[in-house]
C-alpha cells in the first residue's frame, strides 16, 4: 500500500514533526532540569557527566537513586494519563471527558488505598492489579448502566461523575477512618506524587503502559472514526459496541496503572489532549503522540516545580499540574470557543 | 441486485414497534423517496438497514449479504448511511472527513491508498467543496456541513447510500443543490439512493419510487404519480389538499390546506371521520 504524498497533508505533518520535535527538546531541558532541584541541588554538569558516565565530578546516588526514577514515572504516567484522556474524548465525545471525570482515576484509587488499608501485608507488585481491577469496575459499571437505558455521549459521562463521587466518598472514608501518621502516606501518594518512587515502581508500570501505550497508538484512525459519533462510525463499517468497549478498557488500563505508581493527576488527562488538539488539530494520529508527549511535559515541569519552590519542602506534582495547566486550558479553551463562533 | 426486507419489525428499547412487519424490495438504480409524518417509521427503516437499530424480527440483506451476520465493514463497501444531523467533530478539516468515507476500504490502520486519494479528490470535486478543503468542518455553515458529509458518502463509493432528511435546516439553495447531487449520482455515476424527504413536491420531483409510510407500516408505494393523491394525503397527513401538475418537471404538485379550510370551501373531506379512520389503523396493529 502506497502512502500518497500530498501537499496540504504533507504540511500538516512536517507542522506535527516541528512541534513533537520542540516538545520533545522541552522534554529533555525540563527532566536535566528537574533532576538538579531539591533539597539537594545539582548542577547541570554533573547531572550529564553522571548520566553519561563521563569524567569529572558525579553525584551517582541522589540522582541514580532517587530523582532519575521520578523522571521516569513522570514521563511514563504523564504520557499514559493524556493518552488515556484523548482515547476517552474521542469515545465519548464530551470535551469534558477524561478518566478523572469518568470515574476511572477515582475507581482505581479506591482499590488500591483499599488493598493498602485493609490488607497492609501484601507486597507493593499487587497495587497495580487492584488500581486496574477498580479502574474497570468504575468504567464498567459507567459502561453498564449507561447501556440499560440509552447508550448517548452525555448518559456516559453523567454516569461516570456519580460513580466518581461515589470511589471518592469510599476513598475518604478510608482515609478518615484509618488516621495514624503510617495511614497517611496514601494521603500524600493520592494527590499525585512523585515522592518516594523507586526503580521498583518503574519496573512495575514500564512494560504494561508501553505495550498499552504502543497498541493505543495503533488504533489512531479507529478513534477518527469513533470522533464521527455513533450513527456515522457505523455507517462506516465499526461495530461501535465492541470498539467502544476495546478503547475505554484500554485507557482504564493506562489510567489505572498509572494511578498505581503515581496516585491521581486527574487533571492531567483532560488538559493535555485538549492542548495537542488545539496545536495541532484532531487526527488521532498525530494528536495522540503529541498528546503524550504534552502530559509528559507537564508532569515533568510540576513535579520539578514541587521540588524547587520550598526544598527540602515538596508540593504534590498533582495539584502543581493543574496550577500550571489550568492558565493554558483557560486560554485553549477561550480561543477555540472564539474560532467557532465566526 | 438489491435490497430485500422480509418482515422487519423493529423498534426502540422497550418501546412498541414503529415498524411493523416490513417486506420491501429495492432494486438497482433509481431514487426512492420515503416519505411520511413523523414517528411513521420512515428514519428507522433506514436505521435498521444501517444497522443501528437491532431488528425484533425479519431479515434485510443488500446484494445478497445478510446484514446482520455479514462483516460490517463488506456492508459498510456495499451500503452508505448519512444519518439526519451527523454529529460534527473538532478540529477536522474537511479533507480529513471526506477521507474516513474511506474506511471501509482500509486495513486497522487506515492508511491511503493511491485509489483512496483519488476517490477522496473526486467526491471533494463532485459535491464542489474544493474551496473549503482546508478549512475545519466546525466552522462551516450547515448547507456547506452537508454537502462535505454528502461528499464523504461519494468517497464511501458504494453502489447504495441512505440520506435521512439530508435536506433538513437547509435554505431552498441548498436543498436543490443536495437534491440535485443526488440526481446526478443516479444518472451519472448509476448509484442507488434511499432518501427520507419531508417536502412532498420535492420528493415528487427527483422520486422515481415514492413510499408511503403510515404508523409502521408501508401505505403507497409506486411512482409519484400513482401514489401522491388527495387520499394519500388526506389518509395520511390528515390534510386536505389539491394535486396539479408541476408546469416545470410534470410531476404532481400538491397544495395543502387543512380540514377546516376545506370544510369551508367545500373541498374537504369531514375532520372527524379521519381521525377516526386513522384511530381504526392504529387498532389493527
Amino acid at each position: 500500500m502506497t502512502i500518497a504524498a500530498q501537499t496540504y497533508s504533507g504540511m500538516r505533518n512536517r507542522r506535527a514533526l516541528v512541534l513533537i520535535a520542540v516538545t520533545l527538546v522541552l522534554i529533555v531541558a525540563t527532566a536535566i532540569w528537574s533532576i538538579g532541584v531539591g533539597a539537594v541541588a545539582i548542577p547541570a554538569d554533573v547531572i550529564i557527566n553522571t548520566l553519561f558516565n563521563l569524567d569529572g565530578e558525579k553525584q551517582t546516588y541522589i540522582i541514580m537513586r532517587s530523582r532519575l526514577p521520578r523522571i521516569v514515572l513522570a514521563i511514563l504516567c504523564g504520557g499514559a494519563f493524556a493518552l488515556s484522556g484523548t482515547i476517552i474524548q474521542a469515545v465519548i465525545r464530551n470535551p469534558l471527558a477524561s478518566p478523572g471525570i469518568i470515574g476511572i482515576n477515582a475507581g482505581a484509587a479506591l482499590f488500591a488505598v483499599s488493598l493498602v488499608t485493609l490488607f497492609p501485608a501484601v507486597p507493593q507488585v499487587f497495587m497495580p492489579l487492584a488500581a486496574c481491577a477498580g479502574g474497570l469496575a468504575a468504567a464498567a459499571v459507567v459502561i453498564v448502566t449507561a447501556r440499560t437505558r440509552a447508550v448517548s455521549a452525555a448518559h456516559l459521562a453523567l454516569i461516570g461523575v456519580a460513580v466518581g463521587f461515589v470511589c471518592e466518598a469510599g476513598v475518604d472514608y478510608f482515609l478518615i477512618t484509618s488516621s495514624d501518621a503510617e495511614r497517611s502516606a496514601p494521603l500524600i501518594w493520592l494527590t499525585g506524587s512523585l515522592w518516594g518512587r523507586t526503580w521498583g515502581h518503574v519496573e512495575i508500570a514500564l512494560l504494561p503502559l508501553t505495550a498499552l501505550g504502543g497498541l493505543a497508538l495503533l488504533l489512531a484512525h479507529r478513534l477518527d472514526l469513533m470522533g464521527l459519533g455513533a450513527e456515522t462510525a457505523t455507517g462506516l463499517g465499526i461495530r461501535v459496541p465492541r470498539e467502544r468497549m476495546v478503547l475505554l478498557t484500554l485507557a482504564a488500563l493506562l489510567a489505572s496503572i498509572s494511578v498505581a505508581v503515581v496516585g491521581v493527576m486527574g487533571f492531567i488527562g483532560l488538559m493535555a489532549p485538549h492542548i495537542a488538539r488545539h496545536l495541532i488539530g484532531g487526527a488521532h494520529r498525530l494528536l495522540m503522540p503529541l498528546s503524550m508527549l504534552v502530559g509528559t511535559l507537564l508532569v515533568l515541569l510540576a513535579d520539578g516545580i514541587g521540588r524547587a519552590i520550598a526544598p527540602p519542602i515538596e508540593v504534590s506534582a498533582g495539584i502543581l499540574a493543574a496550577l500550571i495547566g489550568a492558565p493554558f486550558f483557560v486560554y485553549v479553551m477561550l480561543t477555540t470557543a472564539a474560532e467557532r463562533d465566526t | 441486485m438489491s435490497i430485500v426486507l422480509s418482515g422487519i419489525t423493529a423498534g426502540y428499547g422497550k418501546d412498541p414497534d414503529v415498524l411493523a412487519n416490513i417486506d420491501l424490495e429495492i432494486e438497482t438504480g433509481g431514487i426512492t423517496v420515503l416519505i411520511g409524518p413523523n414517528g411513521c417509521g420512515k428514519s428507522t427503516l433506514l436505521k435498521t438497514v444501517g444497522r443501528l437499530l437491532k431488528t425484533r424480527a425479519g431479515a434485510a440483506s443488500i446484494d445478497g449479504l445478510d446484514i446482520l451476520t455479514s462483516p460490517s465493514k463488506q456492508i459498510a463497501r456495499t451500503i452508505a448511511y448519512l444519518p439526519q444531523s451527523p454529529a460534527v467533530p473538532v478540529a477536522v478539516s474537511v479533507e480529513q472527513l471526506v477521507g474516513y468515507g474511506r474506511a471501509p476500504h482500509q486495513s486497522l490502520l487506515g492508511l491511503k491508498s493511491a485509489e483512496d486519494v483519488e476517490r477522496i479528490d473526486h467526491a471533494i470535486d463532485i459535491a464542489g467543496i474544493g474551496h473549503l478543503r482546508h478549512r475545519q468542518v466546525a466552522e462551516l455553515s450547515g448547507g456547506q456541513r452537508q454537502s462535505v458529509f454528502f461528499a464523504m458518502v461519494l468517497a464511501q463509493d458504494t453502489p447504495y447510500a441512505m440520506l435521512d432528511e439530508p435536506t433538513n435546516h437547509l435554505d431552498l439553495t441548498h436543498q436543490i443543490e443536495v437534491l440535485e447531487l443526488i440526481a446526478r449520482l443516479k444518472t451519472e455515476h448509476g448509484k442507488t439512493a434511499i432518501v427520507v424527504l419531508h417536502d412532498l413536491n420535492l420528493a415528487a420531483r427527483y422520486a422515481d419510487r415514492l413510499i408511503v409510510f403510515k404508523q409502521g407500516a408501508i401505505y403507497a408505494d409506486g411512482t409519484p404519480d400513482e401514489v401522491l393523491t388527495e387520499t394519500t394525503l388526506s389518509e395520511v397527513f390528515a390534510v386536505d389538499s389539491r394535486i396539479v401538475t408541476d408546469p416545470v418537471h410534470g410531476r404532481p404538485f400538491c397544495i395543502p390546506y387543512p380540514h377546516a379550510a376545506a370544510a369551508q370551501d367545500g373541498h374537504g373531506v369531514d375532520l372527524k371521520a379521519g381521525q377516526e379512520r386513522r384511530a381504526g389503523a392504529v387498532s389493527m396493529r
